[in-house]
């Protein structure tokens, strides 16, 4: 009687040492707002490109080419990583807050989007909201990260008085490395000067 | 005089490299959403996992036998991990003023859900998975990864 424990664990453990090999599998589907990405599954053996979306590929071992892509039934792929998918969070909401010129105040249709996000705070009780200065690429680089600090604050302040947590929220500036609109050196682009509130 | 004065300026000194090393070492996500147990092995701690609790480049989450963890990270990644799974955050920066950019998770174990933010869109060879077996590029998508025991 005393001595089942032990031939339990030794047979266990046996079990285990007989290395069952880590199987992988590496599945692509697409975005929640239907969008595909693409993905490379790679080892020292050989590598595979997946593009389309339930496409999926089995790997033995870091030594055996990955398996060559195939279509996984959506059924499948949803009963196999049922938890995962069931507590995935929402992704994080973007909004974008533009300015009067040189200016830490707001234009009137940006003041009307912030019913708007403090909607989104409650809904998803958030529980982190990030409050980003853009700047464009002209002028003077200073100037144009100093203004887009100075708004975000102004952004966060409004938050604050309405009652949002300060802990939850981050405040910072990205100045010009973080476009809307990608362009040159130097060029005025009213649409890259903004404050992008990230609310998760 | 003197000894005041050495003092008062050690502990400025020491102050500041506080407030640098403070500064250096940033939060990088989010718990969000979850349910039953996991844990998040921070150098030599195990954390209990609590929803508003920060993670740091370096933790490595653990999910109990029923637990399950949703995360989001400052670049809109979103991880969600099922039972029995660990997954460590092996790089994060994303500071795109400085322009560092790349996000190195590990996947040790179980059911993983990655849901891929601005980084795969900002520097598209930036964003890695790496399995037992080997290793996945993400490229701006949404990918699931299992890993057998």
């Amino acid at each position: 009687m005393r001595f089942r424990p032990l031939l339990l664990v030794i047979l266990v453990l046996s079990l285990q040492a007989m290395g069952c090999a880590k199987k992988n599998l590496v599945v692509l589907i697409p975005d929640p707002d239907g969008s595909v990405g693409r993905i490379t599954v790679s080892n020292k053996a050989g590598r595979v490109e997946i593009d389309t979306p339930y496409q999926a590929t089995r790997l033995a071992d870091k030594d055996t080419v990955p398996g060559t892509p195939f279509a996984m039934e959506k059924k499948e792929v949803t009963s196999t990583f049922s938890h995962a998918l069931r507590i995935q969070p929402t992704p994080p909401v973007h909004f974008i807050l533009y300015f009067e010129t040189g200016s830490e105040n707001l234009v009137p249709e940006s003041r009307e989007l912030l019913p708007t996000i403090l909607d989104a705070v409650k809904e998803r009780k958030s529980v982190s909201i990030s409050v980003i200065g853009h700047a464009d690429t002209a002028g003077n680089r200073e100037y144009n990260l100093g203004l887009s600090r100075r708004r975000a604050q102004a952004i966060t302040r409004i938050l604050l008085e309405k009652g949002i947590d300060q802990d939850r929220i981050d405040t910072t500036s990205h100045g010009e490395e973080n476009l809307l609109i990608k362009t040159e050196d130097n060029v005025v682009e009213p649409k890259n000067r903004r404050v992008e509130v990230i609310v998760r | 005089m003197k000894v005041t004065f050495t003092l008062v300026l050690s502990t400025i000194i020491f102050l500041g490299a506080l407030t640098i090393c403070h500064a250096e070492a940033k939060p990088v996500g989010i718990v969000k959403s979850l349910e039953n147990s996991a844990s998040i092995k921070r150098k030599e701690d195990v954390l209990t996992a609590k929803t508003g609790m920060a993670v740091w480049m370096g933790d490595e989450i653990s999910t109990g036998p029923m637990g399950s963890i949703g995360i989001i990270f400052i670049d809109d990644t979103v991880l969600s991990m099922g039972p029995k799974s660990r997954f460590i955050i092996s790089e994060l920066l994303f500071d795109p003023v400085e322009g560092k950019l790349s996000f190195v998770g590990k996947i040790i174990r179980g059911t993983i859900v990655f849901l891929s933010g601005q980084t795969a869109r900002l520097a598209p060879d930036s964003v890695r998975l790496e399995t037992p077996a080997g290793m996945v590029g993400v490229r701006g998508t949404h990918v699931l990864v299992k890993v057998e025991e």
